[in-house]
């Protein structure tokens, strides 16, 4: 019984938590520019992290240990520095993009423009991660982010064209705006396949104390929770494929997101979407510093853990406590805020492989995982898509950069 | 007992005898001795050996700046090789770590920056 609530809030937990700035910004684009064309991008990014996740969530249970402990230990400081610095720098922006989408929610909700919420919000997420547990924030802040299921019954309101959507999740190629479509591609891999979320949910491993007899639990977890959130991102590009594409709007402002569901549910849809930015993106804020001071004080071997009080790990909670200010910067000198998630779910597709390489040498390795070791259908999903993720990044991104296409 | 000095010592978690996480081992010292083999002497944790293994300019510049953390520090902490035993994937030393320069820049930050911060005293 407790291992069935376990897995109920986990499953919960993860899809409350699965949408945040890149993913609602990049399924909307998506569905704006190129209609339910671009779905298998979405599916392809869903499969990948639910893999990953199930492989770090295993990773820990049976060798009771992080990932970025068990990196820097068995390929050493000098190959783990690389990882290290390039998910720091990466993951920063991708903090920063989440702080602007805080403060673009509440600009779109009092009229105030974002950059004067920057510092109130970077305020608001380090008071959270300061004072309260890890289980608050895995649990609080996703239970809230079930209002983003709001995407999903606005989808069944619209009644589309299941069969067109359908057609969109075989890859096909565009035929026009090429750059464009690639580009949109790529951010949508990325903004799927965050690396801070397996390395988030690793560490959660650790901090709940699970052991083998979990494996069966965060297998569930990772493929019902991961799944249901992927089917939010697709709602998503529903939305936006049925309201913006055959009026040729494309996104290029976060005023225009509260349109997909005020659309459907009028001056409801609105607030809506406006909770959905603001409780996802500050979810999403809050796993993303927690996340990188896991990686920074794991991979040094500090005290570290969101349970134990400030004081007694000080490295480990200042270290979250920069990058919360470093990210507000962004943000509060103006930013773009939509212009920032695009670059960098671009730069976390990709620099993908970086991580996911050595990740996938421990997941085989029998001195950590013993005998639930990766099998080949994991080994190949993830080798497949991150690889595709980063050819089609260093593809892309110079492409859209000139306007070429 | 045969171990393997790099996969199975070098970069390891160092616990002390509390159980706290020190650092890791971020270093490994020879002991040279005529006419006999080498001989494992110590284990060493800091993060000026860390720099040193990237860069001995960046170690020495971050040397000059750690000595003002107190007595002890600017150079690596030196873990005695019989203080030192195997413990789950890391290593425990039978020394607390308040006793060294380890926990040095920790506790200047609780006592120089979180107790002067609301809810981390």
């Amino acid at each position: 019984m407790k291992k069935i609530l376990e897995i109920g809030l986990g499953i919960v937990t993860s899809v409350g938590g699965f949408l945040e700035i890149g993913s609602i910004t990049t399924a909307a684009q998506a569905g704006a520019s190129f209609g339910f064309q671009l779905g298998w991008s979405i599916v392809l990014g869903t499969l990948c992290i639910a893999f990953l996740v199930e492989m770090s969530g295993r990773f820990s249970a049976v060798s009771k240990q992080t990932i970025p402990d068990a990196m820097r230990e068995r390929f050493g400081a000098n190959f783990f520095a690389v990882p290290l610095f390039v998910m720091l720098g990466v993951s920063l922006l991708v903090l920063a993009a989440e702080i602007g989408g805080v403060a673009v929610a509440v600009e779109m909700a009092t009229g105030i423009s974002f950059p004067i919420w920057a510092l109130p919000v970077a305020l608001l997420s380090w008071a959270l991660l300061w004072k309260t547990t890890f289980s608050t924030i895995e649990n609080g802040v996703s239970l809230l982010g079930l209002v983003t299921i709001a995407f999903a019954v606005g989808v069944v309101k619209l009644h589309p064209d299941y069969g067109a959507v359908a057609r969109g999740f075989i890859p096909t190629l565009p035929s026009q705006d090429k750059s464009k479509y690639w580009f949109i591609a790529v951010s949508v891999l990325g903004a799927s396949i965050s690396p801070y979320l397996y390395y988030f949910y690793s560490s959660g491993a650790i901090e709940e104390k699970w052991d083998e007899s979990y494996i069966g639990t965060n297998r569930a977890i990772a493929a019902i929770g991961m799944g249901f959130g992927g089917f939010l991102s697709i709602a998503v590009l529903i939305l936006a494929a049925v309201l913006f594409h055959p009026r040729g709007i494309s996104v290029e402002h976060y005023q225009q997101l509260p349109e997909l569901l005020s659309g459907v549910f009028g001056r409801k849809g609105f607030w809506l979407v406006i909770a959905s930015l603001a409780i996802a993106c500050l979810g999403a804020t809050l796993e993303i510093a927690l996340s990188l001071a896991y990686l920074v004080a794991q991979g040094f071997g500090w005290n570290w853990g969101e349970d134990l009080a400030p004081r007694d790990d000080a490295r480990f909670a200042l270290t979250y406590t920069m990058l919360v200010l470093a990210g507000s910067l962004f943000a509060l000198f103006h930013a773009d805020p939509l212009k920032l998630t695009q670059l960098s779910m671009a730069l976390t597709a990709t620099s993908l492989p970086i991580g996911t390489f050595p990740f996938l040498i421990l997941m085989n390795d029998t001195k950590y995982l013993g005998k639930h070791t990766n099998g080949h259908i994991g080994n190949a999903v993830v080798m497949f898509i991150s690889v595709l993720s980063g050819v089609l990044g260093l593809v892309s991104i110079p492409l859209e950069l000139i306007g070429g296409g | 007992m045969k171990i393997n000095l790099i996969s199975e010592v070098l970069d390891k978690q160092l616990r002390d005898s509390k159980g706290r996480q020190a650092g890791r081992i971020d270093g490994i010292v020879l002991e040279l001795r005529d006419g006999k083999p080498p001989r494992v002497a110590y284990a060493e944790v800091g993060p000026t050996t860390l720099l040193s293994r990237f860069s001995r300019r960046l170690a020495r510049w971050y040397s000059r700046h750690d000595r003002k953390l107190g007595e002890g520090r600017g150079v690596a902490f030196r873990v005695p090789w019989s203080r030192l035993s195997p413990d789950g994937p890391g290593f425990t030393m039978d020394i607390d770590g308040e006793s060294t320069p380890i926990f040095a820049l920790e506790d200047w930050l609780r006592r120089h920056v979180v107790e002067h911060i609301p809810g981390g005293g």
